[in-house]
């Protein structure tokens, strides 16, 4: 449904992205992520068909957006990041504005259909000025399901809303990718990404890494038991060292019950690891997975990048 | 296109009624400018004796000195009137463009269908039109005004050919001039009086062409006036040619703050 190939686009002597290839599936929510500056906002426009790329290419809907701009619009949503809506007409008449210009479109029935969507039909004749940040970004959505369209793209959809406005934003997004969307959601929100997306591209102006956030996890932390010993001893760590499963074992620093060994495969050498150091004597209080957020992933990403 | 052009035109309108400057310029602009012409006429020979300042009515022409000192500002009009659509053109271009810019519908517009230039002309003409029938409808007040004032025998020197073809090919030349500098100037401006300071440009031109003809400097005449008028509207054209590139998806999003 996209696919890029090796985009590219400068901005005089600025490279704002830089080779960027990706590919998403239909009723697929492909997250980005990135600082900002890394080229999000600038990659949702070159796909939607508002600025060109410097080099490269990219199909979405099977559409050129940079050969065919007016053709791309009408199959992709774009949501943009502040709402933007003229305050002085109704919410109905907004979304009857925009919908004026998709062809062959009947401009009552869009617009009922998708104020329905997105639960504001009671408010479709007040004016926009007397909404919230939350109600806004929710009709800006609206907008962009008027013509029913294959792809949507969400620039920061929840940015700036209170946690109850944000969290019913999400499950609107989620129920639009049930309906076989295809959704490219950029977000800072790392929460909001991992649940939301099947898969996340990390963007710094060149894309760091692509793939599930559990595989991104695994990658970049090796998976970490922490235990928690009565009578943690040198002579348990050393035996605990020696098994083929274990690629590291040490005391957590600041913790002397602590002992933080990396296993090679958290959920099949677990029952091992107890087993090992109950037989060695250990007097076990705890045994946790330690999980890394994908927060922690991100950061880390990033941060290799900067080296 | 037409569809579009067209969606465009009635949000326009229905904006425009929506806010009170828009419908203010449309009413007080031809009010003001009337009414000057219609008061200096009258009072300034009031207080000035015409046969002093040596305004010989031709021979023959049935004319007074009073007459002619009155024509003098009377037809200054059609000149004058052309401040109608530069200054309302202007206003309509700005608030039009700068409430895009400031309620940030720009970039979800261009992720429309909407082609630019329709975007493009469908402002042009929901801002021009209305500027242009308010000139005319002041033109046509004004005309009465002077005939209702019992100085209907002098109707014939207003309302000559220079005045029609002022009518007919300036002011629509000096309309879509004002009209495409305000797009212009609000495309870096950051509020309407930012951008509304672009009317200079037109307004100045305006007050030129009135004085050199108050002083005898230049007298106008339809020949002049159509290469005047030729000449503004090949600016327009430059002009439009420019907004049209200004007014591209990629220079709204990248380029205008």
């Amino acid at each position: 449904m996209i696919q890029a190939e090796k985009l590219t686009r400068r901005f005089g002597e600025r490279t704002a992205v830089d080779g960027l290839s990706f590919q998403a599936g239909e009723g697929e929510i492909l997250g980005l992520l990135g600082p900002n500056g890394a080229g999000k906002t600038t990659t949702i426009r070159m796909l939607a068909g508002i600025i060109a790329p410097t080099s490269g290419a990219a199909t979405v809907a099977g559409v050129d957006p940079a050969r065919e701009p007016e053709r791309v619009h009408e199959h992709v949503g774009l949501l943009t990041e502040s709402p933007g809506f003229y305050e002085r007409f109704s919410a109905a008449r907004n979304l009857a504005y925009f919908a004026g210009f998709y062809p062959d479109l009947d401009i009552r029935r869009a617009v009922g259909e998708a104020l329905d969507a997105i639960g504001l039909a009671d408010r479709a004749d007040d004016k926009v000025a007397t909404f919230s940040r939350g109600m806004k970004q929710r009709l800006a959505l609206a907008r962009t399901l008027l013509h029913r369209p294959q792809v949507l793209f969400l620039d920061e959809p929840t940015a700036g809303l209170d946690p109850e406005a944000a969290s019913s934003l999400r499950a609107l997004i989620d129920r639009l990718r049930g309906e076989g969307r295809t959704i490219l959601l950029s977000t800072h929100n790392l929460a909001e990404a991992e649940a939301l997306c099947y898969r996340i591209a990390v963007l710094r102006t060149r894309l760091i890494a692509l793939d599930r956030a559990d595989s991104l996890r695994d990658r970049q932390f090796a998976p970490t038991v922490r235990v928690q010993i009565g009578n943690l001893t040198e002579a348990m760590i050393a035996a605990t060292l020696a098994e083929p499963y274990v690629t590291e074992a040490s005391r957590s620093v600041g913790d002397p019950n602590g002992l933080v060994v990396r296993l090679t495969d958290v959920d099949r050498d677990r029952p091992a690891l107890v087993a090992r150091l109950v037989a060695l004597g250990a007097e076990l209080l705890e045994v946790r997975e330690d999980e890394r957020s994908l927060e922690d992933v991100y950061l880390s990403l990033v941060r290799e990048e900067e080296r | 296109m037409r569809r579009r052009i067209a969606n465009v035109l009635r949000m326009e309108w229905a904006g425009m009624a929506r806010t009170p400057n828009s419908l203010l310029y449309l009413v007080v602009i031809p009010i003001l400018l009337i009414g000057q012409a219609v008061f200096l006429s009258w009072v300034i020979p009031q207080f000035v004796n015409p046969e002093l300042v040596g305004m010989e009515p031709p021979a023959g022409s049935g004319l007074t000195a009073v007459d002619m000192f009155r024509l003098l500002i009377l037809a200054q009009f059609p000149f004058f009137a052309l401040l109608i659509p530069a200054m309302i053109a202007n206003v309509n271009a700005t608030q039009s463009i700068v409430e895009e810019k400031t309620t940030r519908t720009l970039e979800p517009l261009l992720a429309t269908p909407v082609r630019t230039w329709e975007l493009l002309v469908g402002k042009i003409l929901a801002g021009a039109v209305p500027a242009l029938v308010a000139a005319w409808l002041s033109s046509g007040v004004f005309v009465l005004l002077v005939w209702l004032l019992g100085w209907g025998h002098l109707l014939a020197y207003v309302v000559n050919a220079t005045a029609l073809v002022s009518l007919v090919l300036l002011m629509p030349a000096v309309t879509v001039l004002s009209f495409v500098l305000g797009v212009i100037g609000s495309s870096r401006a950051r509020d309407a009086k930012d951008a509304q300071t672009w009317a200079l440009f037109v307004a100045l031109p305006i007050f030129a062409l009135v004085a050199v003809q108050v002083i005898g400097f230049v007298r106008l005449t339809p020949l002049s006036t159509v290469v005047l008028s030729a000449g503004l509207l090949l600016i327009d054209a430059v002009l439009v040619r420019g907004a049209v590139r200004l007014f591209g998806r990629e220079s709204i999003v990248i380029r205008w703050r």
